[in-house]
């Protein structure tokens, strides 16, 4: 095993100033500076700093924007964000080769640490700085077995080694096997992100009640598309059979903007205030009541709602919207007008395009703890121009399923309503592993920062026909305490009959 | 509907009682602020102590509007930026409260932390409604309090290790030259008592780690993907990059002195943009930023 470590290590690295024999000496060279380098802390910094300034990129630019967009919306740096495709950052070339650069320099230095740890056995030090001194009233060879017992039967302590000057001696986890393995599972984290990277396959679909839709993601994963550009078919479709919105009476609070306003409320002199009105529906959830088909059979059922998706074949579909449709009659015309929430209608003899905002429907849970069917609804608004020029919209009225309102003498009616629901869905294998190894990752740093390990060293001298007990404790870890360590210790040497200390410790 | 009306008029009289409460908390812990301001100045012991009462009657009634609070909503106090704004404070401050009681006479912290327990404060106060607003579907999740919580946690302690480095960098010149002596610290002591701020960010990155891991597994639940490098999500990996490096320039001799410092303090920032100013360098520079967020 140790050759074995030895060859791979060396057929990478040259220790500083070797020089090869080969006339490959040029590659081997740069591969020996470059994994040198790959195994250092201080690289490990530059690269996670590069990443940070990737990252905040990623913040300042609206990603997965379009260009145009981009440009129209008043964006800077043109020439920048076209140069550096900075409106994609996390899938460009840069960001990329530096998260490899992170992964091979966590790799290395994983690689590297196990190899000391295990292989070559990290050195125990030899020389120590004291931080107590104890002095003991016994013959100094008693005292040796006596504090040995203490340590490793009272305190825990396990022998790492025994020169001729100092004893060392260990106790807890040690903090470097546990800086390495998670070290370790932040590697295995990169598989997962890669695996997700190459594989990944998401679309959206959207389902009209009733109305079964067989499920072809637009794109295959990234690896897979490489060689085809088909969509996958995983073989099932999926029916909506309702789709439910539950609503809760939330009044609408009158509180003022401003700030003298609000220090007047904070002095007494003004109250918060609730009302009721059109505006306290707050919504509690959307489900879908899902069927999976295959060949036409319902092969599985589940109603999904926000943080609770239908897993079926390595595909999760997620709840992520919904989508509602109008149909609007005009005066007695019996065509009627469709219309989505929120998009704007042109009414014909209406000099101003009419918006309808989101539909209210399903039960509402009301304060007193009743709930009740909503009759549906919809507000209707529209953007007019005010005496300064300025735009502000107007509000016309609520309009419930199967009434109307008087628009500039026209009669609007809500005839008709349908809504879909909208899913995401994804196919991801990448997620279990970083699941797991997240998890792993998260346990491992908690243990090594809050755990305590100790490392103790000690010494017994006789001087004047006192015997001395020298410490000297190294923690790490937040409940490593070593002031408290060394108490103990006293406690335990003072508390038998057999170890009295005539004199305090002193530090 | 009497029934209904009573509820409402309860409601708003139990608001306007919470808000009134969580001005006289922030005008308490503005007081703390200006007694640690008074102790720069006349660096007396005395006010560092009356401070520290003052902060202690703060964070009291605080803990009690918190707890108001959670019993007006039914759920975790965290919701809104108000909310958080709110926990923010407290957090921050008790967070001090308890790390400072290692300390003897040292008080200069404390005025940094209070100074931002105070904007927050006043934050929430004079710019969010302080409404108690049901929970959104995406919220429903049992990860919405263990990420929330242990995310505050961890912003808390990373204000404590923020104020300790920055008065230790501030004090440092001054006790090389004799000066300054009286704020409890002396030179040879400063590298301990900066300690002090590593041990905190120890504490706070696997809280971070949390955060940002359940944080994933919340968004895989609620929206399909684990990551979607949307600004919050990419300035809480920022943050926790920038503290990942302030941990290994600690193991690194050249880099343990003003390096490292210059990095928990860009931790802190990072912090602080995570929390509150995702959007706000985007519109700084004039970039269009198509995110938005509820809270
Ligand atoms: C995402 C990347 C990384 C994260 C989140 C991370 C996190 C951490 C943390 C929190 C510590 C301090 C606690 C401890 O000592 O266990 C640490 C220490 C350490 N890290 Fe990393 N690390 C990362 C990458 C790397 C890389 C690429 C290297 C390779 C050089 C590395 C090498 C080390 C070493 C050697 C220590 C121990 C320092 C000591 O003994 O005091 N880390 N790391």
């Amino acid at each position: 095993m140790k050759a074995f470590l030895e060859k791979i290590r060396h057929s990478f690295s040259y220790p500083k100033g070797e020089t090869p024999s080969s006339n490959s000496s040029g590659f081997r060279e740069f591969t020996g500076w470059a994994y040198r380098k790959l195994s250092s802390i201080r690289t490990s910094i530059y690269i996670l700093l590069g990443m940070a300034l990737f990252y905040l990129l990623g913040t300042v630019f609206p990603q997965g924007a379009n260009i145009d967009d981009y440009v129209q919306a008043g964006g800077r740096f043109v020439f920048a964000v076209r140069l550096f495709n900075l409106l994609d950052v996390f899938s460009g070339i840069p960001f990329l080769f530096l998260a490899f650069l992170l992964f091979l320099n966590i790799a290395i230095c994983t690689y590297e640490r196990f190899f000391h740890l295990l292989v070559q056995k990290m050195p125990v030090p030899r020389d120590f700085t004291p931080t107590a001194t104890i002095p003991l009233t016994m013959d100094a060879h008693v005292a040796q077995g006596e504090i040995w017992n203490i340590l490793r039967e009272r305190l825990n302590f396990r022998l790492l080694s025994k020169g001729q000057e100092w004893t060392v001696m260990e106790r807890g986890l040690s903090y470097r096997w546990l800086t390495w393995l998670y070290h370790a599972g932040i590697v295995v984290c990169f598989m997962g992100f890669l695996i997700t990277y190459l594989f990944a396959v998401e679309d959206v679909v959207t389902l009209y009640p009733g109305k079964p839709v067989e499920i072809t993601p637009s794109s295959p994963g990234r690896l897979e598309g490489l060689w085809r550009d088909r969509h996958p078919k995983p073989g099932f479709s999926i029916i909506l059979d309702e789709f439910i919105t539950e609503y809760v009476q939330h009044p609408s609070i009158d509180y003022p903007r401003d700030r003298v306003s609000r220090l007047a409320i904070a002095l007494g002199w003004r109250d918060v205030t609730y009302t009721i009105n059109e505006k306290s529906f707050f919504p509690k959830d959307w489900k879908s009541r899902l069927r999976i088909l295959k060949n036409g059979l319902t092969v599985y059922e589940k109603t999904i709602e926000v943080n609770d998706p239908l897993v079926y074949e390595g595909y999760t579909f997620y709840q992520m919207a919904f989508e509602q449709r109008l149909r609007i009659g005009v005066d007695n015309n019996p065509i009627l007008l469709e219309v989505k929430t929120g998009d704007e209608l042109i009414v014909p003899g209406l000099t101003t395009p009419l918006r309808f905002t989101n539909l209210i429907t399903g039960t509402l849970y009301r304060l007193d703890g009743g709930t009740e069917g909503i009759t549906p609804f919809v507000t209707v608004k529209r953007t007019v121009k005010d005496e300064g020029g300025g735009k502000r919209t107007e509000k016309l009225g609520i309009l419930e399923l199967g009434g109307s309102i008087t628009v500039d003498g026209k009669k609007i009616t809500l005839a008709d309503i349908e809504e879909a629901s909208i899913l995401s869905y994804r196919y991801d294998p990448g997620v279990g592993i970083l699941w797991w190894t997240g998890l792993f990752v998260f346990l491992v740093i908690t243990i090594r920062c809050f755990g305590g390990w100790y490392m103790l060293a000690y010494r017994i001298e006789e001087s004047d026909g006192i015997a001395y007990l020298t410490l000297s404790i190294q923690t790490r870890g937040l409940i490593a305490d070593r002031t408290k360590m060394t108490e103990r210790l006293v406690y335990y040497i003072t508390s038998s009959e057999l170890k009295p200390t005539p004199l305090p410790p002193s530090s | 509907m009497d029934l209904l009306q009573d509820i409402v008029s309860r409601n708003a009289f139990l608001l306007t009682f919470e808000v009134r409460l969580f001005w006289l908390v922030a005008f308490i812990y503005g007081t703390g602020c200006f007694f640690l301001l008074l102790y720069i100045i006349f660096r007396s012991g005395h006010l560092g102590k009356a401070s520290h009462a003052i902060l202690w009657t703060g964070i009291t009634l605080h803990t009690g509007l918190i707890i108001l609070r959670t019993f007006e909503g039914g759920r975790a106090p965290f919701q809104t930026l108000y909310e958080s704004l709110s926990w923010f404070a407290w957090s921050a401050t008790i967070t001090y409260l308890f790390v400072s009681r290692r300390w003897k006479d040292v008080y200069l912290p404390g005025f940094f932390v209070t100074l931002i327990s105070v904007g927050a404060c006043m934050y929430a106060l004079l710019s969010r409604s302080p409404d108690v607003k049901p929970l959104s579907p995406p919220l429903q999740s049992y990860w919405f309090e263990w990420h929330v919580t242990l995310a505050f946690l961890s912003y808390a302690v990373f204000v404590v290790s923020f104020a300790v480095e920055m008065s230790c960098l501030i004090l440092k010149p001054f006790l090389k030259r004799g000066m300054a002596q009286d704020f409890g610290l002396s030179l040879d002591g400063l590298d301990e008592f900066r300690g002090t701020a590593v041990r905190l960010v120890l504490f706070g990155f696997p809280l971070l780690t949390f955060c940002i891991f359940s944080g994933a597994a919340w968004a895989n639940e609620a929206w399909g993907r684990y990551w979607s490098w949307d600004p919050k999500e990419t300035w809480s990996l920022i943050t926790w990059t920038v503290f990942a490096v302030y941990l290994h320039s600690m193991a690194i001799p050249s880099m343990r002195g003003l390096p490292a410092s210059l990095f928990n303090i860009l931790g802190f920032i990072c912090m602080m943009m995570t929390f509150l100013g995702v959007n706000w360098l985007a519109k700084l520079l004039g970039i269009p930023s198509l995110h938005v967020y509820a809270v």
